[in-house]
């Protein structure tokens, strides 16, 4: 009985022996390599990178289920793109704009 | 005219998703081309290694999706130039102050 399931999935038309599967499995590395990203200084971090990351990742989950076929690993990696993207920025404008005695003193140098 | 009312009416036109993935999936070439013009100290390892093996293999999907998309593949070429782009220039400047580290150690 798993056996079966195990082989429907393997033939799934959007399953791992299609590019269908292969290329948003790999888009998890996106956000992998953005959460890795956590640990750099927010200096180094890089506006328009995120908000295209951000954005990208919200447009992209709704044409994961329009396309055919219909991709939920697609549709879940975006969501992960938009969340990490997100985090991203919040933390590069906490740091810009919300810490205002190191920013005060950048300005002065 | 024609041309136009086509495009329009095209499964991959402006009246569709399929469309608007690949507009917005632009900002991302896009922001790399704006990072080219920075410092390559900002740029994310990271960041641009995988961007390089998911253009790439974004390149293949947008052929093989149904509808097929040629937008998507357009795109993701620019991307995969870009960011080849960028992790050259990063490459180099890691062996830059790599190799001014070992200078300075031998000093």
């Amino acid at each position: 009985m798993a056996a079966s399931k195990l082989q429907a999935l393997w033939n799934h038309p959007a399953g791992p022996k299609t590019i269908h599967f292969w290329a948003p499995t790999f888009k998890w590395g996106i956000s992998i390599a953005n959460v890795a990203d956590f640990s750099k200084p927010p200096e180094k971090l890089s506006y328009p990178q995120q908000i295209a990351v951000t954005c990208t990742g919200i447009i992209w989950s709704r044409y994961s289920t329009v396309i055919t076929p219909k991709n939920w690993n697609l549709f879940s990696v975006n969501v992960a793109m938009a969340t990490t993207g997100l985090y991203q920025l919040s933390r590069k404008i906490r740091h810009d704009y919300f810490s205002e005695p190191e920013a005060a003193v950048a300005n002065d140098d | 005219m024609g041309i136009l009312h086509t495009f329009w009416n095209s499964p991959i036109g402006p009246k569709t998703t399929h469309f608007w993935g690949p507009v917005v999936g632009w900002s991302i070439p896009i922001a790399a081309l704006a990072d080219s013009k920075k410092p390559p100290e900002l740029i994310s390892g990271n960041m641009t290694t995988v961007m390089c093996v998911y253009s790439a293999l974004f390149m293949r999907f947008a052929y093989m999706v149904r509808p097929r998309n040629y937008h998507l593949l357009v795109c993701h070429v620019a991307n995969e130039s870009v960011q080849l782009y960028q992790l050259s220039r990063w490459a180099r400047a890691r062996g830059h102050s790599q190799k001014k580290d070992e200078d300075a150690g031998g000093a």
